[in-house]
């Protein structure tokens, strides 16, 4: 068993593919996890029981689920209902669903951190519901949050390879694809590990930044 | 003296390594088979039991080599050869189709189960798919495919770009993705689509066999290249049942033909 550079050179632009796919997949994600995490976070803190007990049942559903039955459920089930989803989209909404619940309880954090005083202001002040939000507690719960939600960022990155399970080419699909047709797993495998150790030390040290940008304006 | 001693070992090779890989497993009193779940090649029932023609057939022939139970796992096809090199099983008996790269990797035995390509399509074949090359020609047609089968490897070879080839994981997740149209057309060997099409008992469906421009392929047991007397052993038995009928009852009741294994040979099937 012996490391072969020339199989390597062959199958980088194969395996390059699969983790822009990654890099993509994480990213569009992110975004679907970041957004949703806010609204699922939003609505459990309302006063409006119909709104805050099913969002809650919600949430307890999703994390109390694997990410890969969810994924298989979006994918091949959903299907018989006729919402037939691309494999990349029914993975992105796997993903984002599920990482929006984590992150909800991130925002909720955030949320609770603002001091009281900021709500009772906002109320004295005339300022709507909305606004509240908008413009007195959202932009002070965000930047102390930023940091725990990279690091979910991260955690979505290292998922990704859930998504061959639902026929998504990305980085480990590919790999698996090289090795099936060449007969060789070391090279393709240990390629994966680089990259994604590669790739998540960068983003170590993005999130380092955050913190020391973001983390400090809190006090 | 290094050099010597792998001298030595080289020299020494042909008779004691392997005379041994038979020996062990007749001590340990199994071997462990690779299997697909891809009937009729390979089975695996609700219980676990597992049947279908390619292990039935090496069952009986391990047997008469004094070695009692096989244990089969079940593995993807493109697993199934690096498997068999890092020595996780030793034998693939899966329906495994020999392939003159394949026969590089593997030490094949003589050929078991024969079968033509076929695709599954849906009823009245839309997109008129006759051959891979049909599929490589048509920019928007998926076909998909078990991963690292010989399928896979058809689509590739026609001219199907990667993103075209779908590898599917399992004969119902394809038959899924079929009706679901994720796919356009599905390729399996014949009978193996003929059993996926019973069980699903589908008039939407509709099966194309056998495809233009893919030979009838056979698989065989494949062993580890250093096992070769293990694989000539194995012949031995497999080449009397042929010649005393019991090999055409075990194949012919799944549907194989017995007389397409016994007309060709490895030599042939393997370009040698």
């Amino acid at each position: 068993m012996e490391w072969d550079w020339a199989f390597v050179a062959k199958i980088m632009p194969t395996l390059l593919e699969g983790l822009k796919l990654t890099v993509l997949i994480t990213i569009l994600s992110a975004f679907v996890a970041a957004g949703l995490g806010l609204v699922l976070a939003i609505a459990k803190r309302s006063r409006n029981g119909w709104i805050a007990k099913p969002t809650a049942m919600l949430i307890e559903f999703i994390r109390g689920t694997p990410l890969l039955v969810q994924l298989y459920f979006i994918f091949f089930v959903l299907p018989d209902v006729g919402i037939v989803l691309p494999p990349l989209v029914a993975g992105v909404i796997g993903m984002g669903l599920h990482y929006a619940t984590y992150t909800a309880e991130v925002y909720r954090a955030g949320i609770e951190n603002v001091p009281k005083g900021q709500w009772e202001a906002a109320r004295a002040t005339n300022l709507t519901v909305p606004q509240t939000w908008i413009h007195v507690v959202i932009p002070q719960a965000l930047p102390p949050m930023i940091p725990a939600l990279a690091n979910y960022l991260i955690a979505m990155f290292k998922e990704t390879p859930l998504l061959s399970a639902i026929t998504v080419l990305e980085l480990m699909n590919q790999a698996k694809s090289v090795a099936n047709s060449n007969y060789r797993y070391i090279e393709p495998m240990t390629l994966v590990g680089a990259f994604f150790l590669v790739m998540s030390l960068l983003s170590v040290i993005l999130l380092r930044w955050l913190e020391r940008r973001y983390g400090r304006l809190a006090k | 003296m290094k050099k010597t001693l792998i001298a030595l070992t080289l020299l020494l090779a042909p008779t004691s390594v392997l005379a041994d890989t038979l020996d062990d497993l007749k001590a340990q009193g199994f071997v462990r088979i690779a299997i697909a779940n891809e009937p009729p090649f390979t089975a695996v029932a609700a219980d676990g039991t597992v049947s279908g023609a390619a292990p039935d057939v090496a069952r009986v022939i391990f047997k008469r080599l004094g070695v009692n139970d096989v244990v089969a796992s079940i593995s993807e096809y493109g697993a199934m050869i690096p498997g068999l090199q890092a020595r996780r099983h030793d034998a693939i008996t899966a329906g495994l189709f020999m392939k003159p790269e394949r026969c590089q990797a593997v030490a094949y035995s003589e050929p078991i189960l024969c079968d033509a390509e076929s695709f599954l399509v849906l009823k009245g074949n839309p997109k008129g798919f006759k051959s891979f090359a049909d599929i490589a020609a048509n920019p928007d047609a998926k076909i998909g495919a078990p991963g690292g089968g010989t399928e896979e490897k058809l689509a590739l070879e026609a001219g199907v770009p990667r993103d075209r080839v779908i590898v599917v994981p399992d004969g119902q997740s394809g038959l899924k993705m079929l009706q679901d149209g994720r796919i356009d057309v599905y390729s399996l060997p014949v009978l193996s689509i003929s059993d996926l099409m019973k069980k699903a008992n589908d008039p939407n469906l509709e099966k194309v066999a056998p495809v233009q421009g893919a030979p009838v392929y056979c698989d065989g047991a494949a062993f580890r290249k250093e096992d070769v007397a293990l694989r000539d052993a194995f012949d031995k038995e497999l080449a009397k049942m042929k010649a005393n009928g019991e090999f055409a009852a075990i194949v012919e009741p799944y549907g194989f033909s017995a007389a397409a294994a016994s007309a060709t040979s490895r030599a042939k099937l393997c370009g040698e």
